[in-house]
């Protein structure tokens, strides 16, 4: 089982097979970050405050281009607020003005209130620079990995070693 | 040559391949099926500007615009197989000071009504009350598509958020139109929204704007209201 070990060859080639994944998997996320236009083009859902259209763990494809038409009422958005490092997946209620100083509102669906509240002291709209992106496409449930791996951290060490372990065992 | 290892890693890519191809057509599928929404009726019923709190946590009084409006609309041919939820809502829309139009020129939109309408194969996600609840999946038993859900018909709403402006003004407002929206969440696959142009065969969302009308004057009444 252990035979490639021995065989520093073998065990160079599994190394640059680890990091030609590694790598391919990082390009295509920037590449799809280019085509976007989106620091972050695949969110998963952390909340319910968009329910019954998110769940938590659904995967949202956002895209950052006003190619045809300005960033709207209706649409949903993904945004940040400053001083806040959790972006928030909320629809524009509400927008005053064009163009880049547009003032606009967001509400959750599943909120009673608008999201003047959530929103950093002092702040009571959002700019289209705030927006990260809005969402066009729509996977159910396949980001609910990510969210298993953040809030139990043991599982990331298990998950290494597991990866680590096959990496070793496998024979080409 | 073939570990146990090696069978689990083939089984579980095959899975997420078939998987996804599955997810895929599945989102295509919508593409088939034809929407003609239409749009019998949408008019204001009454409107009025008052002055004050529009919020609790509003820290300055300002005026806000509370519409009233009838809607009849035939929406259901947006219920498909894949369609989670249609999201309906309707906007104000109205031209600054200086700006001109309306439409997709309006400069000024703002939600005044919204619903949630749920395919009954996603009641159980809906956030409702357990008598609310058990009234709604009484009403599609045994179906996992209702088109009926789709077909609207409201007298005289009042509108769940009050509007309001940046700068505070609102009355004697020239050039407000309503327009009525939607937005279809699927269980897999792409969101979109009403459209302006056709596109194969999905048709283009027609008579969904009200006539123009104006905000009038500012309603004196809440004079002794205010503490």
């Amino acid at each position: 089982m252990l035979s490639s070990l021995g065989n520093p060859r073998q065990a160079a080639a599994q190394l640059m097979n680890f990091g030609l994944i590694l790598s391919s998997a990082f390009m295509m996320w920037k590449g799809l970050s280019v085509i976007t236009d989106s620091p972050s083009p695949i969110v998963v859902v952390l909340s319910g405050s968009m329910e019954p259209a998110f769940q938590r763990g659904d995967l949202l494809l956002l895209w950052n281009r006003n190619l045809m038409a300005e960033t709207n009422v209706g649409e949903i958005v993904v945004y940040n607020v400053k001083g806040k490092d959790i972006p928030i997946v909320h629809r524009i209620v509400r927008k005053f003005g064009t163009g880049p100083d547009a003032k606009l509102l967001t509400k959750g669906d599943n909120n009673a209130a608008d999201d003047t509240e959530l929103y950093a002291r002092g702040q009571d709209y959002l700019n289209r620079k705030d927006i990260v992106g809005s969402v066009v496409g729509y996977m159910p449930f396949v980001g609910y990995v990510t969210i298993m791996l953040s809030e139990h951290p043991w599982l990331k060490t298990v998950m290494l070693g597991i990866m680590g372990l096959v990496v070793v065992l496998q024979r080409e | 040559m073939y570990s146990s290892i090696v069978r689990l890693q083939n089984a579980f890519g095959f899975f997420t391949t078939v998987a996804f191809v599955v997810a895929a057509f599945i989102a295509a599928s919508d593409l088939l099926s034809p929407r003609t929404p239409s749009v019998g009726v949408l008019k204001t019923t009454n409107v009025q500007v008052v002055r004050g709190r529009p919020h609790y946590y509003s820290h300055k009084k300002e005026e806000y615009a509370i519409i009233k409006f009838s809607l009849d609309a035939d929406l259901s041919s947006l219920f498909t197989w894949n369609t989670k939820q249609l999201f309906v809502y309707v906007t104000a829309e109205w031209p600054s000071a200086g700006g001109s139009g309306s439409g997709q020129n309006a400069t000024n939109q703002a939600v005044i009504w919204d619903s949630i309408i749920t395919s009954p194969s996603a009641d159980h996600l809906a956030n409702l009350g357990p008598i609310a609840m058990k009234k709604l999946k009484r009403s599609a038993q045994g179906k996992s598509i209702d088109p009926s859900r789709g077909k609207l018909s409201i007298k005289n709403q009042r509108p769940k958020y009050q509007i309001t402006h940046p700068t505070g003004k609102l009355a004697e407002q020239d050039n407000v139109v309503l327009r009525l929206h939607y937005n279809v969440q699927p269980w897999v696959g792409i969101l979109t929204w009403n459209q302006d142009v056709d596109f194969w065969k999905w048709k283009t969302f027609k008579n969904n704007l009200s006539k123009k009308f104006a905000l009038p004057a500012l309603k004196k009444k809440d004079e002794k209201k205010a503490r």
